[in-house]
Formats: structure tokens, C-alpha cells, sequence
């Protein structure tokens, strides 16, 4: 290994990974939940015992609070028994290398030579602007500005609960080099349904294979795109130059320049 | 005779575009590629998602691997590569870039679990068929994802086979409807008025989105570059001597909400295919009642229905009822149980 053995790794079996509290493997946990009883002794038992019921060994409650008519508050700690092979994870990223913004922009220079056109929106039901904001907007999110300040990026947000169709039919007519779909809060997996609505949208209007599809948000990853039929996922802790530089080099790698 | 010497002899592609998420077509495309191996036939298998993993990205349920036997042709993007259960041989490295990589065109080398992918676009799908094909197999077998079914394109399959299940209702009514709903919409009847026709094949005239043609056969190309959000112009351009009206993309509510119901009986629409239409099954109900008409250019010929009994959120129908009423709603389309007794038709 090239990290000098100074850490917890160099005890650590990597094959059988566990939360860590107070020393190495005791597995303890800390979770909070809200239960509909009112709060007392019954309230805490009841928590203890699902707490047990998750396979939670010493489940103690901690804390718990009223949060009035006729709900309880818990916070318990406890120690987990399963263990996960760490060594035995493959995850698909998205990959590519990331580019700053002043070299996005000379790679568009050098390599693109246009603008590059990108259309964003939070689409169907979602009203949070959240997630395309901190990618598009001019101030961008946590000291990385978003795409309207990146010279050569023609970006377009269009906001939230923007139809599929009314997307579609913007990116169409600015001729978008990519679509940008953001799902942050949906309920009972409805964005799978608006997403894939999208694809099939696209592929009807004849423009799939004209255009980088994206997905975005906190429940979407690299592997649910591709099942999804979209280019790329971002999940959370995505910022504007992941987003461009993942466009940017696949509008060359696709001889779309 | 089974199922799939049946189709073989009909069909070189078939596409398995399933009516909602988990309604078994992983299950119908295992089947299919057990047949195969028993009548020795060889298939090439695609996916326009992702296939094999052992759980589901959404529900995060329990999944059927796919289990490929030798010498069966399949898509395997560069990151699902390493994944794969049993030796695969590269036979090409294609262009078609997937999130999961490029994808590569693989014989397998000695059967196991293999996890498929290939390209998103259908155009795509479409290069790479024809690809595979190339590599001498007598079948290829595509199989759809979540609920996507621009896959059942005709350009694209020469047939489809329909999954259907209890995922889509914890009613039977409604699976019912909902199955037949999709199956009556891709059997929707071909244009067949010569006149017109020629007006919407003419080569010269390819980049248009939406026309009008009227009872003479002059043909009003509107200047919109695509259909969605026309539904007001399309309105104004129909008068009385409309007579087709010609949408080259995607057919939506908001489409049909923006033309005066008063209008339908004067004209019919004509697109492509039927995987154009984006509207719900009460909602094309109503539409028929009111004397919408609709024509396609080519329709969708779906060669059977399977159907899963079992829903992952647990609740399952009696299979024989679910089975038989599809099969009653959908005269001369044959149905089969791919959970229970395989595909068996005789109960």
C-alpha cells in the first residue's frame, strides 16, 4: 500500500468492513427516526425493539423527544452485526477528467471552436431548483460557478416542473448540444417514470441520437443512467465542471464538433 | 412447434418491450435463449438498458441473471466486461459510446452469466444489429428496458414480443386494459391511400415535422421544427377539406389539447409508427369516441404476450385468469406464462 500504515486502515480487514465508533469492529451506530406514538416508556420500547428487529445488537434509546400530537422523536444507538467486502465493490463512475473551468473553456477553443449549447430543467413534478441551479446558474454552488459563466457554453435553465415536451421542444429549436435533467425530491420512484418518458420523447422526435442526454440528482447514478438510456448520471457532490467536461469531451469523442 | 421456431422462421429481430418495470422480460428473454440452445439455433442478444445484474437499481429486488450459452452473440460494454461469469471473446470494438463505455460485439466462449448492455439511441441499436447479424446468427433478440418502448420501432425489430404483468395493477381489470390498449395501438391500421403516401415519402421533402393535406392532395408543410407545442398552429392550419394530418414525431396530449375536438371527424392523423403516441389509455378512449382517427405508416407486429402473474411488491393473480383473459381480449396473438408453466398454451 502507498499510504504509510499511520491510520486505522493498517488493522482494518478490508474484506469485512464495520462502523466504527469508539474502537476498531464495535459496530456502533447512531439513528434517528420518528415513530406515530405518543412519547413514554411504551414509545421507547417500541423503539428499542425495532431497533433489535433491524439486527441491531444493544439497542439502546438515547434520546427522545415529544414532537406533539401524538408523535415521538428517538435517536438510538446500536451495534451492527454485518460486515460488507470493501475489496469486492465495483461501482461505475462516470469517467472522465475533469476539467477547471478556463480549461473547459480552451478545450472548447481548441477543440470545439462553437458554442456549445446546453438546456437544463427540472422536469415533471418536481418543483426544486436546487440541483440544476448549483450546476447552471452564474454563481454556481460552493465556490464552483455553474455553466452560464463558462465563455463557449451557451447554458439554458429553464427552472422546475418544466414538461418533458416543452424541453425537448427548446432544445430543439437552440439546436442543444446536451439536455440536462434534474430530479432532486420524487415520491414513489415517479422520476424513473418522467425520465424514461424523456428517452422515449427524444427517440420519438428523432433527436436521441443527436443530442447528450443527462440525468441528475441525489437517487440518480451512472448505473441507473445507462439502464435508463440516458449518456451519463451525476448524483450528489456534482458541479459544474464535471457536467461540462463530461459534454464537452463526449461532443468530440462523437465527432459532433 | 415451440415459440421460437415459430418466429424464426418470420422474424431476424425481435425486440422484448416490457409494459412497465418487472413485468418479466428478463424472464421472457431467458426462456427464449434456453429454446435456443435446445433447437441449436444461434441468437445474438442486445439491450437497450442494461441486463444480468442480480438487483434491481430502482426496487432493489432480486433480478434473473442472463445465462448466455456458447457461441451466442452478445453487447457487452467495456465496464461490464470485467463483470462477466465466463470467458467472452471480442469479435469488435465498436463506436457506440454507452455510459458504461464502448460497447464491444463478444461471442461467448463457454456458457455463464454474462450482464448485457448496448447503445442508448435506437438508430444506434439499429448499426449494431445489422453488426451482429454479420457474425452469422440466426436470430437476434432484443430486450427493452424499464418501461421504454421506442424500442419496438419497426424500423428497428421486425416483430415484438410483448411483457406484460401484475406489476402494472394490483387489478386484473386494469392490466387487462392497459396490455390490450398498447397492443391495439401497434396494430393501428397502415396508411394505405397511395396519394398520400407518395406526398410523405417523397425523398425531397424528408425534413419536415408537421403537414396538412388536404382532400386534393396538396400537402401544407407548416414551418415548425417539431410537433411538440404546434397543437395551436396545427389547429389553425385544418379547415373542412383537411384530409390527413401528418406528425413525423411524438403525438402528445398537449398535442391533440390544442386542436378543437370539433375538427376530428373531418381528418385522420398519420405518423410513423405507433411508438409516436404518448397518450393514456382513458384518454385515447375518449379521443376514439369523440371520431379522432389515426393511420401509421408502418404498424408493429407483436408476435405474442408474455405475461408474469407476480408483482415484486408481493401480491400475484391467479395465473390461468390473467393468462386467459389477455388471451380472450387479444384474439390470434398467442400469450404465455413465463413464471409458471413456461410456455405452454394448452391449460
Amino acid at each position: 500500500m502507498s499510504h504509510p500504515n499511520t491510520t486505522a486502515m493498517s488493522k482494518v480487514d478490508i474484506t469485512k468492513v464495520k462502523p466504527y465508533g469508539d474502537t476498531l469492529n464495535d459496530g456502533m451506530i447512531q439513528m434517528s427516526f420518528t415513530l406515530p406514538v405518543p412519547d413514554g416508556e411504551e414509545a421507547k420500547e417500541a423503539a428499542r425493539i425495532l431497533a433489535k428487529k433491524m439486527g441491531l445488537d444493544e439497542p439502546a434509546v438515547v434520546y427522545h423527544k415529544d414532537l406533539g400530537i401524538g408523535y415521538t422523536y428517538f435517536i438510538v444507538y446500536g451495534k451492527c452485526q454485518h460486515t460488507v467486502d470493501y475489496s469486492s465493490i465495483k461501482v461505475t463512475k462516470v469517467e472522465v477528467d475533469v476539467m477547471d473551468r478556463l480549461e473547459c473553456e480552451k478545450y472548447i477553443e481548441d477543440n470545439i471552436k462553437r458554442p456549445v449549447v446546453m438546456i437544463g430543467a427540472s422536469t415533471g413534478s418536481d418543483a426544486h431548483t436546487v440541483g440544476i441551479d448549483a450546476i447552471m446558474n452564474m454563481k454556481g454552488f460552493h465556490g464552483h460557478f455553474g455553466l452560464e459563466r463558462y465563455h463557449g457554453i451557451e447554458a439554458i435553465n429553464m427552472g422546475s416542473q418544466v414538461p418533458n415536451e416543452e424541453l425537448i421542444a427548446k432544445a430543439i429549436e437552440m439546436h442543444a448540444d446536451a439536455i440536462l435533467v434534474s430530479q432532486t425530491v420524487t415520491q414513489k420512484d415517479v422520476h424513473i417514470a418522467n425520465l424514461t418518458n424523456m428517452v422515449e420523447l427524444c427517440e420519438a422526435e428523432g433527436i436521441r441520437d443527436k443530442v447528450l442526454l443527462l440525468c441528475g440528482g441525489p437517487r440518480i447514478s451512472h448505473e441507473l443512467a445507462q439502464e435508463l438510456g440516458y449518456d451519463a448520471g451525476f448524483g450528489a457532490e456534482t458541479h459544474a465542471e464535471d457536467v461540462a467536461s463530461f459534454v464537452l469531451t463526449e461532443l468530440v469523442a462523437r465527432k459532433r464538433i | 412447434m415451440s415459440l421460437l421456431d415459430q418466429l424464426k422462421s418470420e422474424y431476424r429481430t425481435l425486440s422484448i418491450v416490457g409494459m412497465a418495470k418487472n413485468s418479466g422480460k428478463t424472464t421472457t428473454l431467458n426462456y427464449l435463449l434456453e429454446e435456443a440452445f435446445d433447437e441449436g439455433l444461434v441468437l445474438g442478444v442486445t439491450s437497450t438498458g442494461r441486463d444480468g445484474e442480480s438487483t434491481d437499481l430502482v426496487t432493489g429486488t432480486d433480478k434473473p441473471k442472463v445465462y448466455l450459452f456458447t457461441d451466442t452473440i452478445v453487447s457487452v460494454p467495456d465496464k461490464l466486461y470485467a463483470l462477466a461469469e465466463t470467458g467472452l471473446e471480442i469479435l469488435k470494438r465498436t463506436e457506440y459510446r454507452t455510459a458504461m463505455g464502448n460497447v464491444l460485439i463478444c461471442r461467448v466462449a463457454e456458457s455463464g452469466y454474462v450482464q448485457i448492455a448496448g447503445p442508448g439511441s435506437i438508430r444506434e441499436h439499429k448499426r449494431l444489429c445489422e453488426e451482429m447479424l454479420a457474425f452469422g446468427v440466426d436470430m437476434i433478440l432484443i430486450d427493452g428496458a424499464i418501461d421504454r418502448k421506442s424500442i419496438a420501432a419497426p424500423e428497428t425489430s421486425d416483430a415484438i414480443i410483448l411483457a406484460t404483468g401484475a406489476v402494472i395493477s394490483r387489478s386484473l381489470k386494469v392490466v387487462v386494459e392497459e396490455t390490450v390498449h398498447i397492443v391495439f395501438l401497434y396494430q393501428t391500421e397502415q396508411l394505405t391511400d397511395a396519394r398520400a403516401l407518395s406526398l410523405l415519402q417523397d425523398p425531397e421533402e424528408e425534413n419536415f415535422c408537421v403537414a396538412v393535406i388536404d382532400d386534393e392532395y396538396d400537402m401544407n408543410v407548416l414551418s415548425v421544427r417539431t410537433g411538440l407545442g404546434a397543437g395551436p398552429l396545427l389547429n389553425d392550419a385544418i379547415g373542412e377539406h383537411t384530409k390527413y394530418v401528418y406528425i413525423s414525431g411524438a403525438f402528445t396530449e398537449s398535442i391533440i389539447a390544442g386542436i378543437d375536438p370539433k375538427k376530428f371527424s373531418g381528418f385522420t392523423v398519420i405518423l410513423p409508427d405507433p411508438t409516436r403516441i404518448f397518450i393514456g389509455a382513458i384518454k385515447w378512449q375518449q379521443l376514439r369516441k369523440k371520431g379522432f382517427r389515426i393511420q401509421v405508416l408502418r404498424n408493429i407486429d407483436v408476435a405474442a404476450v408474455t405475461v408474469n402473474p407476480f408483482a415484486p411488491s408481493g401480491y400475484a393473480f391467479d395465473r390461468r385468469e390473467l393468462r386467459k383473459n389477455i388471451a380472450d381480449a387479444l384474439p390470434g396473438i398467442p400469450v404465455y406464462d413465463v413464471r409458471m408453466g413456461g410456455f405452454d398454451t394448452d391449460e
